[in-house]
């Protein structure tokens, strides 16, 4: 495989050096930004394939790295933003996913993790990490008991689905999971991209509290 | 950031010092007040009291109206919190101050006072009740109406959270209606009760007048005085936080500094307690302790990570995913002790990156513990042996649960373990995840 173009977006030079160092050889860095504008005018410039964001940025109207992806919008089809960040607080995480972000890191991630999820990005999957998946439970419910209130289908996890997420916050890998169901690894990603699609959509009171809390809506 | 050299007011604050008064401090915090010598101050009071008493009048004013303490502290609180030190600084508290028993030198005025008009009278002198009862009345109305001055001061700590008390809004009206009264017998000494009704009506009608300009005006005085206690209330608990995070980490930095060279585990192990510490005072909803079953994991998540360390000695760390919560009971207490001891075998005896996952369901509470090793085949332990059959199989059976071990070749060992739930009742609200 290729490697592959990515932005890098932050706003801590020594983090930014130290993402650069991390990354292996199947990830290419071709610019980097230190705020909302800065972002924006890079990645319009450059349009990468990938964008590796932080949530907090300085800049623009305040709203960070969810900003930066709204103001991008029109890119989405060729540009496709993971979030990248110190924090996991569910606001942050929903505001980055809803905006339109195809997964959520933490910094903790190690370098070959980070180029994995590089690469699922740039091939259209979803990333999640274990918080994440952890946090889609909290939102959706963890009990079947929750199907018959969720009357929208965006509003409620699939059993499969479900199963996915908690192996998922268990700490298995996309190959994990896969072996674990003995379904393949795409129709995990096709699971988790359904699972993005419905946090990026859900009307579930939970998300859009928090949305509304950011003015997100 | 630039921060502006010495923000201090320019001007200290108006208070009546303690130490240094010859009678009650005024001219003393007039003062300091306007920056002039006190002996200046002081003889300009008795210079102005030939005048009408101008002088005596203005300090008995300032008296009654000033508040004691040191101008120089008080002009320190006023500062913002934002610009002082975050950190408080030590063994400077405001030392208790010393209170004038004003009350009860005034008690013992009014009886004196009073014993000298029996004598008088007893002695045969005469007293003009018609000036002697409205100025009575007045001067208690005024006494009662200002003594919640005082009363204010006592009971800031109460009033700055509920607002006002039942016993001051009946001193102030009780002095209102005293000083009303005597005021119009006052006055209205000679005249008919026909006329004396009628200067009554149109005094009120005044006062009324008067209370109906002023009114916005004393709205928004509340309202500002209201906005100022909770931001500055709030700025003091952020302070408060910031400091704490501050010296910790602090603290730890200069840890790391001095052993960085010489014990690499340690110092990772460091920075690893003080992340997990930011991490909850930034990103937590922090529980009360005793009401949530999250929190008690992630103690003990703490607790393990600071104590125990990986086969070759190094620090590992436990990602841990937390779904739903509960107040904790004797199943989930079971259900956490037996978590521990697969968290310190996935730790010790496992391979790193050690997951943790906890689900708390409407019927069960789940928990997970994952690491990359090898794994134990739990039918050849021994079973005199006291280890993870007791420990932690044990524990949770006897609660009714269930536990088993997994282990598969190349995907490491996993321990599940799952109590039920006994009252669905205790679970709190849903929302209290992270």
């Amino acid at each position: 495989m290729s490697p592959v173009d990515v932005v890098l977006v932050d706003d801590h030079l020594m983090f930014r050096t130290g993402v650069r160092a991390s990354l292996d050889d199947r990830v290419n860095v071709v610019g980097e930004a230190a705020s909302v504008d800065d972002a924006v005018r890079v990645v319009r410039e450059l349009r990468p394939p990938v964008v590796l964001l932080d949530v907090h940025l300085p800049g623009g109207d305040g709203g960070g790295g969810a900003e930066v992806i709204r103001t991008c919008a029109d890119l989405l089809g060729e540009t496709r933003f993971l979030a990248l960040s110190v924090s996991d607080a569910a606001e942050d995480v929903v505001a980055v996913i809803r905006a339109g972000a195809r997964g959520y890191v933490t910094k903790a991630i190690s370098g070959a993790d980070l180029s994995d999820a590089v690469q699922r990005v740039a091939s259209g999957d979803a990333v999640f990490s274990p918080r994440l998946a952890g946090f889609v439970l909290d939102s959706f419910g963890t009990s079947a008991g929750d199907v018959a209130i969720a009357d929208d289908e965006m509003d409620r996890l699939s059993a499969r689905e479900r199963e996915v997420m908690r192996l998922i916050a268990r700490g298995y890998s996309y190959r994990e999971v896969a072996g674990e169901l003995f379904i393949s690894i795409k129709t995990v990603e096709t699971h988790v991209s359904a699972v993005l699609r419905k946090l990026q959509l859900s009307s579930r009171h939970e998300l859009t509290r928090w949305a509304a809390a950011r003015r997100l809506l | 950031m630039w921060v502006p050299p010495n923000p201090q007011p320019s001007r200290l604050p108006l208070r009546r010092p303690v130490g240094g008064r010859v009678v009650g401090g005024a001219a003393l915090g007039l003062a300091a007040h306007l920056d002039q010598p006190p002996a200046m101050v002081r003889w300009a009071f008795v210079g102005l009291t030939p005048l009408a008493g101008l002088g005596l009048a203005l300090y008995v004013f300032l008296w009654v109206t000033v508040p004691t303490g040191d101008p120089a502290t008080a002009g320190g609180d006023e500062r913002p919190a934002a610009l002082s030190r975050l950190a408080r600084s030590q063994g400077l508290g405001a030392e208790r101050l010393r209170r004038v028993p004003v009350t009860d030198i005034a008690t013992a005025l009014v009886l004196l006072a009073g014993a000298a008009v029996l004598v008088a009278v007893r002695t045969g002198a005469h007293i003009d009740t018609t000036w002697v009862v409205p100025l009575v009345l007045l001067l208690a109305g005024t006494t009662l109406a200002w003594s919640q001055l005082d009363a204010a001061q006592r009971g800031r700590m109460r009033s700055r959270t509920g607002g006002r008390t039942p016993v001051s809004v009946l001193r102030l009206v009780g002095g209102l209606v005293l000083a009303g009264i005597g005021v119009l017998l006052l006055v209205a000494q000679e005249t008919e009760p026909a006329a004396l009704l009628q200067v009554t009506i149109a005094a009120v009608a005044v006062l009324a007048g008067v209370a109906l300009v002023m009114a916005p005006w004393w709205l928004r005085l509340v309202r500002e005085l209201g906005d100022e206690r909770a931001a500055r209330a709030r700025e003091a608990e952020r302070a408060d936080i910031a400091a704490h995070l501050h010296d910790s980490v602090l603290q730890t930095l200069a840890l790391i500094r001095a052993r960085a060279a010489d014990d690499p585990t340690e110092v990772a192990r460091m920075a690893r307690a003080q992340e997990r510490e930011l991490r909850e005072w930034l990103y937590d909803d922090r529980p009360a302790p005793g009401t949530s079953v999250a929190a008690a994991l992630r103690a003990i998540v703490a607790e393990v990570e600071d104590s125990r360390s990986g086969p070759t000695g190094e620090p590992v760390a436990v990602d841990t995913v937390v779904v739903g919560d509960r107040a904790p009971d004797a199943q989930t207490e079971a259900l956490l002790q037996a978590t521990r001891e697969a968290l310190v075998n996935a730790v010790v005896h496992g391979r790193p990156p050690v997951s943790l996952y906890l689900e708390v369901g409407e019927e069960t509470v789940e928990v997970f513990v994952r690491d990359r090793g090898e794994g134990f085949d739990v039918e050849s332990i021994p079973s005199d042996r006291f280890g993870v059959r007791e420990s932690i199989m044990g524990r949770v059976r006897r609660r009714g649960g269930d536990a088993t071990v997994q282990c598969k070749k190349g995907r490491g060992t996993e321990v599940h373990l799952c109590v039920p739930v006994l009252d669905s009742a205790a679970r709190p609200q849903k929302e209290t995840q992270r």
